[in-house]
C-alpha cells in the first residue's frame, strides 16, 4: 500500500518539478521569442539625481545581442554587441570598437542596478537553474529557482511570482547564499503582442540601499521579426551607429 | 655632603671618567637613535605622502566605502573658498577621479583616471619628479595623458601614442576620448604606476561634465605636525554633516601602524644597548663602593646615615651623569639638528631601489627638544637606579665590619 | 704548575664574589637580550622569504616571455609540462611544480572582486613548498568543484568554508567563461599576493575550465640548492624568461641586507659594551690584588704563569658569563620560536608586508658560535692592558706599598 502512495508521490511531483520547468520556459521565451526588437527607455534614480536613456536592443537566442543608445543626444549612437557571452562597445565620438575585458563585465551598467553580466547571461536562468513550484494562488505561481550543481552563478535563491495565464513574472527576488534578499525586479503593465506576453514596465531595486532605483518601460516590441543577421557581427557596431 | 661627593668624583678618577664616558655613550646613542628613527620615518611618511596622498584630505561622506558619481563634491569651490583663510594650510586642489577603460587596439586595462590641476600637483605631490619619459601636464595640456609606466608598457604605449578612454561622466552619461600619451611615471609603487592616470582638469572636466565637482580635495600643511589641529579647525570651517575631513593617520592607517611595528623594533633593540650599558655603569659603580667599604665603614661610625650614604652615592652619580649630559646634549642636538637639515645621503640607495618604491637615499634625522628632553630624563633615571645595588650592598656591612673589610 | 694555575684563578673568581657575579649577570643578560633579538629578527625575514618561496616562485620561476607584463593566458608555456620532467631530472632540482594563472572577476551574490585563479597540482605543491601547511581553516582538498582562497580575499569577499563563489575570466578562446567553486579551505600564504587575491584550484580542472591542456602552464617553480641551475636553465631554454627568486621579489632582498647590517651593527655595539664591562672589573681586579702578584714575582713565579693566571680569570668569568648567557638565551630563543610574539594588534601593518601577526624566531647554531668567539676575544683583549700594569711592577715597590 505504502509502495502505491510513494510511487503516486513521486510520479505527482515529477509531475511538478515537469510543469516547473515548462512555466520557466514559456516564461524564458516570452522574454525572447525566436529573436525580439525592443526599443526602451530606462530611468536611473539614486539619491536624488535622476538619469532617463533612451536605447534599441535586438536580439536572437541567448547568444546574440545588438543595443543602440539613441538618447540623451550626446550618447546617441553608441552601440553594443554581445556574441557569445563576449561584449564590444563601439563610440562614434572617438570612432573606436572597444573591447569590453571580463573585469569591466560585472560593473554595473550605465550607473544602472544592471550589471554587464546580466545582460549578456539572460539565458541562465533556464540552463543553471532547477525549478520548483512552492506555491499557487489562481493563476499566479510562486517558483523558486535553486542554482544546479556548479552551474556559475552567484545567487542562492531566485523567487519568481509568475503569472500562468500569460507567463510573465510580476516580481522576482534575488537571495544570497545565506538567505538574505539582495535585489528585486517589479514588472507591471503586459502587454500582449502575436503570440507573446510582455511586462513592459521593469523596475529593479536593491534591497539594501534605499532611494536607488532603476525603471525600465518598453515602448516598442516586436517578435520573430527578421532581423538581418548584420547585426550580430562586429562591423555593425559601426554601421548601424548612425 | 655635596662637598664630599665632589671630592669623591675628583679622588677615583678611574670610575668617575668611565662612568662620563658610558653615560655620555650611550646618551648620544640614545638619542641619536630615536631621532634617526623618528627622522626617518617622518621622512618615508613625507615621501608618500608627496606620492599623491594629501596630509588632509576632504571627502563626501560614503566616497571612500561607496564611491561613484553619487558621493561627489558637488560644489569644491565653496570649500577650497574656506580653505584658503586657513594659514597653516600651504596648498590644495580638488581632484577629480574615475576608474575607467583605457584601450589600445587589442590591449586594454581598468585604469584610475584622474584630473589634476597640474601647477598646484607640482606643488602637492611627487608626480611631476616620478616623470620617466615625456613631460608632465601642465594647465593647457588638452588631451594629453600623464601615465604610470608600467600601465604604458601594458598597454604597449609610448610617448606619442593614442589611447581610447570609455568611462562614465559624472552624471552618468557615457564619456569616451582620445588621449595622447605625453609623459610616463614611477612612483615606485607598482600598483599605483600600473593604474593610475592623469589628465589636466581643464580637458578632463568638460568631457567629464565635472566642472566644479570633485572627488575629494587634498591639502598640504606647512607643517604635517599640525595636521590634528588644522583638522578640527577645517571641520569646524566647513560646518556640513555631508562632508569628512580626514588627516593622514586615517588615510594611510596600514603606513602608521607599520611605522609603530618598527617603532617597537627599534626600542626592543635600543632596550638592548641601554641595559648593557647600564649594566656596565653599575659595574664600575659597584667596584668603585667595593674598594670603598673601609671608607664608608669609617662614614657610618662617625654618625652618617644610611640617608646620607644614600645621599652621597647619589650626588656622586648626579655630578658625573650631569657632566657628561652637560657635554653630550647640546652636542647631539646639534648632530640631530644639523642632519635634520643636512640628511646623510647614502649614494646609491635610490638607484638601486628605485624600482622597488625607495625614491630617497637621504636619511634625514628628526630635530626634537621635546624629545631630547625624554631621553635625558631615561638617562638619568638609568644611572640613578644603577647605584641601588652597589647602595644595598653596602648597607649590608655593619659599620665595624666595613672599617676592618680588607 | 697549570693545574695549580688554573685552582687559583677558580679561587680569585671567588674572591670578589658579587664583583663577577655583577659582570656574569651583566653578560648573561645582554648576550640573551641579543641573542632574543637576533632570532627575532632572523626569524621574521626568514620566515617570510621561505613562505614567499614555497608558496611562490620557489627558487626559480620559468616564464613565457611577455607574461610577466601582460599576465594573459596568450602568454603561456606550451609544452611545460615536459619541461618540467627535464627539470626535475637535473641534479640538485628538488622540485618543480607546473601551474595556471588567470586574472579575472570573483563574485558573491554581494560583492565582487578582482582575483586570479591559480590551478595546481596539491600534491606536488606539497611536495614542492609543503603547501598544506598554509592551511588557516577548512581542509585542503582539491576536487572538482572545490577551492582553496587567500586569507584576505575571503575577508574582501566575507567568505566562509563552504561559501560558492563564481570566477569569470575569458578562456583560451577569449570567451568569457565562468565557474562555480565551493571554498573548502583558506590559506594564509604570507605572500602578500596570494593572500590579497589569489583563488586555488586544480589545475586539471582550470585546463577543462580554459581550454588549454596537460601540458600547458604559464609558470614552472623550482626548489633547488644549486645556484649556477639558473644560469644553466638561461642557455637551455632561450625562448623563457627565468628569474631567480631574488629578482622576482628584490624587497626580499632589500629586507635580508638591512636585517644583516642592523644585527652586525647591535652585535658589535654590544660586544665592545661587555669589553668594557670586563675590562673595568679585570683592571680592579688586578690593581686590588698588585702586592699579591709583586709577592708571586718575588718569590720567583714568572710573569709568564701570572699572565696564564689573570688569563684563566677574564676566561672563566667570560665563560661562565656566556654560558648562562647561553642558555638563558637558548630559553628565550626556543620561547620565539615555539610561542612566537604576538603583535596581533598590528596585524594590519604586519600582514600588508607579509608579516604573520605572530612573530616566529629562529635559532642557529652561529649565534652562539659568534658570541662564543667574540666573548673570548673580549676577555682576552681586557686583560692586556692590567696585564702591562703587571709587567711594569718593581716587586719591592709593589709590597712595601700599602694599597
Amino acid at each position: 500500500m505504502s509502495k502505491i502512495i510513494l510511487v503516486i508521490f513521486i510520479f505527482a511531483t515529477s509531475l511538478m518539478a515537469g510543469e516547473a520547468h515548462d512555466i520557466i520556459r514559456k516564461l524564458d521565451e516570452n522574454f525572447r521569442g525566436k529573436n525580439i526588437y525592443m526599443q526602451l527607455s530606462m530611468k536611473v534614480v539614486s539619491m536624488g539625481h535622476e538619469r532617463v536613456m533612451k536605447m534599441q536592443s535586438y536580439s536572437q537566442g541567448t547568444k546574440k545581442s545588438f543595443v543602440k543608445i539613441i538618447y540623451p543626444p550626446k550618447d546617441a549612437g553608441i552601440t553594443f554587441l554581445s556574441l557569445n557571452r563576449e561584449m564590444w562597445q563601439y563610440v562614434p565620438k572617438i570612432e573606436r570598437i572597444i573591447k569590453i575585458p571580463p573585469s569591466m563585465m560585472l560593473q554595473k551598467w550605465m550607473g544602472s542596478d544592471i550589471t554587464n553580466d546580466d545582460m549578456v547571461k539572460q539565458s541562465s536562468i533556464v540552463e543553471d537553474y532547477e525549478p520548483e513550484i512552492i506555491k499557487r494562488e489562481g493563476s499566479v505561481v510562486t517558483i523558486s529557482l535553486t542554482p544546479k550543481e556548479n552551474a556559475p552563478v552567484v545567487w542562492g535563491k531566485i523567487i519568481l511570482n509568475i503569472d500562468t495565464a500569460t507567463y510573465t513574472s510580476n516580481k522576482d527576488i534575488f537571495y544570497d547564499e545565506e538567505g538574505k534578499e539582495v535585489r528585486y525586479f517589479i514588472y507591471k503593465n503586459v502587454k500582449k503582442v502575436g503570440n507573446y506576453f510582455i511586462p513592459t514596465y521593469w523596475r529593479v531595486e536593491s534591497s539594501d540601499v534605499a532611494e536607488r532605483y532603476t525603471e525600465m518601460v518598453i515602448e516598442e516590441v516586436e517578435y520573430d521579426t527578421k532581423i538581418s543577421e548584420e547585426y550580430f557581427t562586429k562591423s555593425a557596431l559601426k554601421r548601424f551607429s548612425k | 655632603m655635596f662637598k664630599l661627593a665632589l671630592k669623591n668624583t675628583l679622588f677615583y678618577k678611574g670610575r668617575s671618567i668611565t662612568t662620563a664616558i658610558l653615560t655620555f655613550v650611550s646618551t648620544m646613542l640614545f638619542i641619536l637613535f630615536i631621532s634617526m628613527q623618528d627622522g626617518s620615518h617622518n621622512s618615508m611618511l613625507e615621501n608618500s605622502l608627496k606620492i599623491y596622498t594629501g596630509a588632509i584630505e576632504i571627502y563626501a561622506k560614503g566616497y571612500r566605502d561607496i564611491g561613484g558619481n553619487d558621493y561627489l563634491i558637488e560644489d569644491a569651490k565653496a570649500i577650497t573658498d574656506k580653505l584658503s583663510k586657513i594659514d597653516a594650510i600651504e596648498a590644495y586642489s580638488a581632484r577629480y577621479e574615475t576608474y575607467g577603460l583605457l584601450s589600445n587596439k587589442e590591449y586594454s586595462a581598468a585604469s584610475m583616471v584622474a584630473g589634476v590641476e597640474p601647477s598646484k600637483e607640482r606643488v602637492l605631490s611627487s608626480l611631476e619628479s616620478a616623470l620617466r619619459e615625456g613631460k608632465f601636464l601642465d594647465e593647457d595640456s588638452k588631451n594629453c595623458i600623464y601615465m604610470g609606466a608600467e600601465l604604458a608598457s601594458k598597454l604597449k604605449l609610448r610617448i606619442g601614442g593614442e589611447v581610447a578612454f570609455v568611462g562614465g561622466a559624472s552624471e552618468g552619461s557615457f564619456a569616451a576620448d582620445i588621449f595622447r600619451v605625453c609623459g610616463t611615471f614611477k612612483t615606485g609603487s607598482f600598483e599605483f604606476d600600473s593604474s593610475a592616470s592623469f589628465l589636466a582638469r581643464s580637458y578632463f572636466d568638460e568631457l567629464m561634465y565635472a566642472k566644479n565637482k570633485a572627488s575629494y580635495i587634498t591639502i598640504k600643511l606647512k607643517n604635517l605636525s599640525d595636521a590634528d589641529a588644522v583638522n578640527s579647525q577645517i571641520v569646524k570651517i566647513l560646518d556640513d554633516e555631508k562632508l569628512e575631513s580626514l588627516t593622514w593617520k586615517t588615510l594611510m592607517k596600514s603606513m602608521v601602524e607599520a611605522m609603530e611595528v618598527d617603532n617597537i623594533f627599534g626600542y626592543i633593540s635600543l632596550s638592548l644597548f641601554l641595559v648593557v650599558i647600564f649594566f656596565v655603569i653599575m659595574i664600575y659603580g659597584f667596584i668603585n663602593i667595593s674598594s670603598r667599604i673601609k671608607e664608608f665603614g669609617v662614614l657610618r661610625s662617625i654618625g652618617l646615615s644610611k640617608r646620607n650614604i644614600f645621599l652621597l652615592l647619589f650626588y656622586e652619580i648626579f655630578i658625573l651623569s650631569t657632566l657628561a649630559l652637560i657635554v653630550v646634549t647640546p652636542l647631539s642636538a646639534y648632530i640631530c639638528y644639523y642632519y635634520s637639515i643636512n640628511p646623510i645621503v647614502i649614494e646609491g640607495i635610490a638607484d638601486m631601489y628605485k624600482d622597488y618604491g625607495i625614491v630617497s637615499d637621504e636619511i634625514p634625522f628628526d630635530f626634537n627638544p621635546f624629545t631630547i628632553v625624554w631621553n635625558i630624563v631615561v638617562i638619568y633615571i638609568l644611572n640613578f637606579i644603577s647605584i641601588l645595588y652597589p647602595y644595598i650592598y653596602i648597607n649590608s656591612f655593619k659599620p665595624i665590619e666595613a672599617i676592618r673589610h680588607v | 704548575m697549570y693545574r695549580l694555575i688554573l685552582k687559583m684563578a677558580y679561587k680569585n673568581m671567588f674572591l670578589r664574589v658579587h664583583r663577577t657575579l655583577l659582570v656574569i649577570t651583566m653578560i648573561a643578560v645582554s648576550m640573551s637580550m641579543m641573542l632574543g633579538i637576533q632570532g627575532l629578527y632572523d626569524g621574521m625575514a626568514e620566515n617570510m622569504i621561505e613562505k614567499n618561496k614555497r608558496s611562490g616562485s620557489g627558487d626559480i620561476a620559468l616564464f613565457a616571455k611577455e607574461y610577466r607584463v601582460q599576465k594573459e593566458l596568450k602568454y603561456r608555456v606550451k609544452n611545460a609540462s615536459s619541461i618540467k620532467e627535464e627539470i626535475e631530472n637535473i641534479k640538485g632540482v628538488e622540485a618543480a611544480v607546473l601551474r595556471l594563472k588567470a586574472e579575472g572577476l570573483l563574485s558573491t551574490a554581494r560583492k565582487s572582486s578582482f582575483a586570479f585563479m591559480q590551478g595546481m597540482d596539491l600534491e606536488g605543491e606539497n611536495r614542492f613548498g609543503r603547501f598544506e601547511e598554509f592551511l588557516k581553516e577548512g581542509e585542503m582538498r582539491l576536487e572538482k568543484g572545490d577551492a582553496i582562497i587567500g586569507l584576505e580575499l575571503a575577508k574582501t569577499l566575507k567568505l566562509q568554508i563552504g561559501s560558492k563563489v563564481v570566477f569569470s575570466t575569458q578562456d583560451i578562446r577569449g570567451e568569457i567563461n565562468s565557474i562555480a567553486l565551493k571554498i573548502r579551505g583558506i590559506v594564509q600564504t604570507t605572500n602578500i599576493e596570494l593572500d590579497n587575491s589569489a583563488i586555488f584550484v586544480d589545475i586539471g580542472e582550470m585546463h577543462r575550465f580554459l581550454g588549454t591542456n596537460e601540458e600547458e602552464a604559464t609558470q614552472i617553480a623550482i626548489i633547488c640548492k644549486d645556484e649556477k641551475l639558473i644560469e644553466k636553465l638561461v642557455i637551455k631554454y632561450p625562448e623563457l624568461e627565468i628569474k631567480s627568486f631574488l629578482e622576482l621579489k628584490p624587497t626580499m632582498k632589500m629586507m635580508q641586507d638591512v636585517m644583516l647590517i642592523f644585527n652586525s651593527i647591535t652585535f658589535f655595539i654590544v660586544m665592545s659594551v661587555v669589553f668594557v664591562g670586563i675590562f673595568g672589573v679585570m683592571y680592579v681586579s688586578v690593581l686590588d690584588r698588585i702586592r699579591e702578584f709583586g709577592i708571586m714575582i718575588s718569590v720567583g713565579m714568572r710573569y709568564k704563569y701570572i699572565r696564564v693566571q689573570i688569563f684563566f680569570e677574564a676566561l672563566f668569568v667570560g665563560i661562565i658569563g656566556y654560558l648562562s648567557g647561553a642558555v638563558l638565551g637558548a630559553i628565550i630563543l626556543l620561547y620565539i620560536k615555539n610561542h612566537g610574539v604576538d603583535l596581533s594588534s598590528f596585524s594590519d601593518a604586519l600582514e600588508m608586508w607579509g608579516y604573520e601577526a605572530v612573530i616566529h624566531g629562529t635559532i642557529k647554531i652561529s649565534y652562539f658560535t659568534t658570541t662564543f668567539a667574540a666573548i673570548i676575544a673580549a676577555s682576552f683583549f681586557s686583560i692586556l692592558i692590567p696585564l702591562r700594569k703587571i709587567k711594569k711592577l718593581n716587586p719591592i715597590e709593589v709590597i712595601k706599598a700599602d694599597k
